[in-house]
């Protein structure tokens, strides 16, 4: 299937009085047109903000975004508009992503009043068939977003991303704040629209479990760089990369059998401010050595699965 | 849990029920609560936001705030002796002393005007009568234990990241060797690899300091790796309770089995999930009855008529439903 986006080398940095914080580095991947990609990564590694660099909601610092075929970093501020029909996002708190002072109903049907599409009877029908979509009641149309529970909120958040009729939906930890028993609602809305509309989504989450459940294909993120990539079904088989190990090992399992063997990392995330060359996993990795010092790129060690680790090879037997 | 054994209880709580008010409108918190806890044993609190969870281990440590509290009944015997009818000052000397509380939050928890090591040494002063410079000692001690270099034992909590709060947050819990700890979702605002960590060290202090625990969560992951019995609770009550096995290999009640069935499995492939349809009562009106009621699959006219009774369905493994018998196995 074809790319629907692709981003090439992008980089997106902040500066700081302290100095510059490298928040993506020089980031590149691709994502197949009707897929899913999930980008899994700790708090601050960056992936919220490559989320949004990638539907130019921030410019990006360097590299090229290629959205069905076009390099969009290059649009002036009107050509953005037109994008925006073609790429919408979903937030991770529902709570404070509604305004507080808009009705369901209006929350809905402001991005349907921008794009001017509809004379004002298809207006009415279309808010109601958005709300059938995502499974809010009609009873509910003029509630507040605190009259609403987390789910139903959420369920707000998708239609109102939905409204445009977007290709592309940058999911940003839609299922975090939720309940498991709601989580599971919205994991379904989301697999089941995806399904009915053809859509494609980067799914951003911390969130494992979920993260199998939902992507076609996955990246890890790790200090504002991707340190694996490859389908979801070989990554769960075998991770190549020693953070990835230790990720997918740190996450607490439901069988209480079989007890996995823990890597327990030490220390802490390093801060992204002016960081040195070189693996930027270094510090806290067991098999680190002065090799790692050198700039890594993500390799295609094995047929499809792309890794940033000079050890690689060694540390799998490959 | 619900052992016959008195010697070994360590806490019992027995018919506990909160009401709060909002706005006039009594809110049914928690209704009629009881387990117990052996010494030395995890008990996992599991269940959904506003479930109860916090409720019932804010009123173990007496902190819930007395304006919206309407009513407290029942009984929590600690040692024998009931927390909810002891006098403040020896409260005083139970909380923090004999049963520490780990919170949520390590970012709220922690008072950022003072250094860590101050906040471990005022328990230490308050129950252990040494002197400041003595508390101070024992103190940076404890944060070694933790895993916190001494060095760094006069710093404020915004010099430290969110592990290391927790760190100390669990530093200040310990502190005086208490017997029940309580943890109230210790790691939910962590990430993976610091969750590991800290659950990492919970456990090493378990083995070590030989402390009963009530975790409370809402991750059957935690409870799997900590726990030695479970409660799972639903609207304020306990539905179902036994040992670990009791729960994950035989979960019995509808809403248990609804929560697996609606978690994504990192080991498994599940094309579709399972989700509980509906939400959790609203506590200022729950339905008569079985309070799941309205969201079971199996629900019949019997459970929205009468209070249903928890009964026991092996040993030490009890369930709040009356249609066990039509729900067919245990899994």
């Amino acid at each position: 299937m074809a790319n629907l986006i692709e981003c090439k080398n992008i980089k997106k940095h902040f500066s700081t009085p302290k100095g510059t914080v490298h928040a993506v580095d020089d980031v590149s991947l691709e994502i197949q047109e009707g897929s899913t990609m999930g980008l899994v990564g700790e708090s601050g590694c960056g992936k919220s903000t490559l989320g949004r660099t990638l539907i130019h909601l921030q410019e990006s610092t360097d590299g090229q975004i290629i959205f069905e075929g076009e390099d969009i970093t290059k649009r002036n501020k009107k050509q953005l508009k037109s994008l925006r029909e073609d790429m919408q996002l979903i937030f991770q708190d529902p709570f404070s992503s509604l305004n507080p002072r808009m009705t369901v109903k209006s929350t809905i049907q402001e991005p349907l009043s921008i794009s001017k599409k509809y004379n004002a009877e298809e207006f009415e029908e279309e808010t109601y068939r958005l709300m059938d979509l995502v499974g809010i009641e009609r009873r509910l149309k003029y509630s507040y977003p605190h009259e609403l529970d987390g789910g139903r909120r959420q369920r707000v958040g998708i239609a109102r991303a939905l409204a445009v009729n977007p290709k592309f939906i940058v999911c940003d930890e839609p299922v975090s704040a939720l309940d498991v028993s709601i989580q599971a609602q919205i994991l379904n809305l989301l697999k089941d629209l995806q399904k009915e509309r053809g859509l494609t989504y980067l799914f951003v989450t911390h969130n494992l479990s979920v993260v199998r459940h939902i992507s076609d294909h996955i990246c890890v993120m790790y200090l504002g760089q991707l340190v694996e990539r490859c389908p979801t079904k070989q990554f769960f088989e075998k991770q190549l990369h020693p953070y990835s190990k230790a990720l997918i090992s740190a996450v607490p399992s439901t069988d209480i059998h079989h007890r996995r063997a823990r890597i327990i990392l030490k220390g802490e995330i390093n801060s992204p401010i002016n960081p040195k060359p070189g693996c930027r996993f270094a510090k806290r990795c067991v098999y680190a050595d002065e090799r790692c010092y050198q700039p890594i790129p993500l390799a295609e060690i094995t047929p499809g699965h792309y890794v940033a680790c000079c050890k690689a090879k060694e540390i799998n037997s490959l | 849990m619900n052992s016959t054994e008195q010697n070994t209880e360590l806490l019992s709580v027995r018919n506990l029920a909160v009401e709060y008010s909002s706005g006039g409108v009594p809110v049914h918190a928690v209704n009629g609560v009881s387990f117990d806890i052996e010494v030395g044993q995890a008990l996992g609190l599991v269940g959904e936001t506003g479930a109860g969870k916090t409720t019932i281990a804010k009123t173990i440590m007496r902190i819930l705030p007395d304006h919206s509290v309407k009513d407290v009944s029942g009984e929590i015997l600690f040692k024998g002796e009931n927390i909810l009818t002891m006098s403040e000052p020896v409260m005083r000397t139970l909380r923090g002393g004999k049963i520490s509380m780990i919170f949520q939050d390590p970012m709220t928890a922690l008072n950022p005007v003072k250094t860590v090591s101050a906040q471990i040494a005022e328990s230490i002063i308050q129950h252990q009568g040494v002197d400041k410079k003595e508390a101070h000692k024992i103190a940076t001690d404890i944060l070694e234990l933790v895993g916190i270099s001494a060095d760094r034992a006069d710093e404020y909590p915004h010099q430290f990241s969110g592990g290391m709060k927790q760190r100390v947050v669990i530093a200040i819990a310990i502190a005086c060797n208490p017997e029940l700890i309580i943890a109230d979702e210790p790691t939910t605002a962590l990430d993976v690899t610091i969750q590991a960590q800290v659950l990492e060290l919970i456990a090493k202090l378990r083995r070590e300091l030989k402390t009963s625990l009530i975790l409370i969560t809402h991750d059957f992951g935690i409870v799997a790796e900590i726990c030695d019995a479970v409660a799972v609770v639903y609207a304020g009550e306990i539905i179902e309770s036994g040992s670990k096995e009791d729960i994950f290999d035989h979960p019995t009640h509808p809403y248990t089995r609804g929560l697996f069935a609606a978690l994504p499995d990192m080991y498994k492939d599940v094309e579709r999930l399972s989700p509980v349809d509906g939400l959790p009562p609203d506590p200022t009106e729950l339905p008569p009855g079985c309070s799941f009621n309205p969201r079971c699959k199996f629900a019949g006219d019997e459970c929205c008529e009468e209070e249903i009774e928890i009964v026991q369905i092996s040993p030490g493994h009890y369930c709040r439903c009356c249609r066990i018998n039509s729900l067919g196995g245990g899994e």
